[in-house]
């Protein structure tokens, strides 16, 4: 008995040894990606103990971690702090807002594509609707400043016609409708694609017996097709929830000339732009305040993702976790 | 099969046609829908284009306009000698080429190591790996971290940083794990060693993957312009997209103008814009199906 345990375990040896030696080259090929990800992932990840201490320059990153530890202050700030709750506030809002207009207009683009019948039609809709996605929010937001801005096309033509103008970058309602409507020009047609490659999945077994049952194709559409795409649906709800506070820093920052847009700032400024706006533009707060305002907003949105994960597997759903 | 019996049965009911491929209304109103939609996506390229072309004098008389009489490329020579674009066009080149070649070998031969099953320590680096898909360290311990590495103001921040693409990887990946384990052990056999398998065997038998990829990266490199912004304040380190960013969005350049009387400035900014998407509005329509390609791979097996 002992010796076949020994036998076994100078076995494992060996082949411990061997699978080493096997894969020298697999290991060679991963080093890079172990530097890479311990640089550029695990040193910040690390970095946000700084939200814990005062950044000096002198020091560096870990320097001032060790040496400037000033336990909850940073966050003891930044939760008096206006403009924070005013912000998080905003993330919030315009975030959520964001996830079900996008899931809206995605789930009906992909409806009607799917029923469209014309192959030539359809292809070419597909094409021209999804370009937009690949274009920076940089353009997007040219695009948009060259109609609808104060001396924009759309407002050169109201004045032509003796109309007063319609300040679309200068009235906060105004603004938010642009972003929303902004955000869905850009990305429809792009996210409509994975519920159309799901449809396509749907075997045409269910159809035909609809048909022989007579149902119409509402009827079709909404027993069959709707049903269909549900776990893909909720599948791709509970990641966009992680995506919440993210909000759209791009899109906010060139839609309003980089935050210097005053009249509307208050109302579309969310936690990445506050972020940033802060620290790089009026450096009104330090280092080690802006770490505590990202660590805080990590945490929420952790929280939001396990939250949501659970409500789909307690209503009987596959959850991501 | 029993679609087309069920079509070709003579219909007792004429008030109630069963499945019919016939267009009815409910096609015609989709159809008028999807056409509605594809016109307001293209129509701000068109509108945008029609400007370009068009001289002051019809302009500032008739902003309007959905085609112009009289056509004038002034507006595009203006942005063809402009020093700052074309330095920015040079840059975001740099970044296409070489950007797109370093980050497509870097995430290709981590993609196909994760998807080999017979190292030491796999999972422990998978696990690190996707441990960093839910958590980061935030703006500022990153902006700390490149600072500290002396990368602030080199083009380099905008390389380097940006090797693997954990999401790219995983696509590669899961296209080399599902290629059948027979290749791989019949070269083993044949006495080849990995790197041999993975250059002669497995890289050949994934160009469609590696093209979906090398467009998802050249696209974000051509579109590259937030680490510019945060790391590189030196004017001639600015990609195309930040000297747009410049002229139209925060204003804080413009393109000289010798002739306002022949072109207006909206045209100069329009033709700029026209230039920065030009080059994808002319690959694109080749290049869509990798896209979908990519994209419905990585959300099936994702």
């Amino acid at each position: 008995m002992e010796k076949v345990l020994i036998k076994t375990k100078q076995s494992f040896k060996f082949s411990l040894k061997k699978r080493f030696l096997n894969s020298r080259f697999l290991m060679l090929m991963i080093i890079p990606a172990i530097i890479f990800y311990a640089v550029f992932n695990y040193v910040p990840m690390y970095g946000v103990l700084l939200s814990f201490s005062r950044y000096s320059p002198r020091l560096g990153l870990m320097g001032s971690i060790f040496q400037n530890w000033i336990g909850f202050q940073n966050f003891e700030f930044i939760f008096n702090f206006p403009d924070f709750w005013n912000a998080f506030k905003n993330t919030l809002i315009i975030g959520s807002i964001k996830v079900v207009i996008s899931f809206i207009s995605a789930v009906t683009v992909a409806l009607l594509i799917n029923e469209i019948r014309m192959r030539f039609f359809k292809k070419g809709v597909q094409i021209i609707v999804t370009f937009p996605h690949f274009l920076s929010w940089v353009v997007v937001a040219s695009l948009f400043k060259m109609l609808f801005d104060e001396t924009g096309s759309i407002n050169h033509m109201l004045e032509m016609a003796g109309m007063s103008k319609v300040l679309f970058f200068g009235n906060p309602k105004l603004f938010l409708t642009l972003i929303f409507s902004s955000d869905i020009w850009k990305e429809a047609g792009w996210s409509s694609i994975i519920y159309i490659a799901t449809m396509a999945g749907i075997s045409p077994d269910l159809y035909e017996a609809a048909d022989i049952d007579g149902a119409s194709r509402l009827q079709k559409i909404w027993h069959i097709t709707l049903p269909g795409i549900r776990p893909t649906a909720i599948l791709l709800l509970i990641m966009s929830v992680g995506g919440v506070l993210g909000a759209g820093f791009d899109q906010i920052f060139n839609l309003t000339g980089s935050l210097h847009n005053g009249r509307v700032m208050d109302s579309v400024q969310i936690i990445d732009t506050l972020i940033y706006q802060y620290t790089f533009q009026s450096k009104t707060i330090t280092e080690g305040q802006a770490t505590a305002v990202g660590m805080f907003k990590s945490l929420v949105g952790f929280a939001l993702v396990i939250t949501t994960d659970r409500i789909a597997k307690a209503c009987g759903e596959r959850g991501i976790i | 099969m029993k679609k087309v019996g069920i079509a070709r049965l003579p219909l007792a009911n004429k008030d109630k046609p069963g499945p019919s491929t016939k267009i009815g209304p409910l096609d015609i109103i989709i159809f008028f829908i999807l056409l509605i939609y594809a016109l307001a996506v293209i129509f701000p390229f068109y509108y945008l284009f029609v400007v370009s072309i068009t001289p002051t004098e019809i302009y500032a008389n008739n902003p309007s306009l959905l085609f112009t009489p009289k056509v004038t490329f002034e507006a595009y020579q203006n942005v063809y000698t402009n020093q700052a674009i074309w330095n920015g066009f040079g840059i975001t080149m740099i970044l296409l080429i070489g950007g797109t070649a370093y980050q497509l070998f870097f995430t290709v031969i981590t993609g196909y190591a994760m998807s080999r099953n017979n190292w030491f320590g796999k999972n422990f680096v998978m696990n690190m790996i996707l441990v960093t898909m839910f958590f980061g360290g935030g703006l500022i311990p990153y902006y700390l971290l490149i600072k500290s590495l002396g990368m602030l103001d080199t083009i380099w921040v905008m390389i380097i940083p940006g090797a693997i693409d954990t999401f790219n990887m995983l696509l590669m990946r899961n296209y080399f794990a599902s290629l059948p384990k027979e290749l791989e052990e019949s070269a083993k056999v044949d006495g080849a060693n990995d790197v041999q398998i993975f250059v002669k065997i497995f890289l050949p038998l994934s160009l469609p993957m590696l093209a979906t990829i090398g467009l998802f990266f050249a696209v974000g490199n051509w579109n590259s312009w937030y680490n510019g912004m945060l790391f590189n304040h030196s004017q001639n380190l600015k990609t195309l997209q930040q000297v747009l960013q410049d002229i139209i969005v925060t204003k804080s350049s413009t393109i000289p103008n010798p002739h306002p009387n022949q072109i207006n400035d909206d045209s100069l900014k329009n033709a700029a814009i026209f230039f920065t998407i030009l080059p994808m509005m002319c690959f694109y329509p080749f290049c869509q199906r990798y896209f979908v390609k990519g994209i419905v791979v990585g959300a099936i097996k994702g």
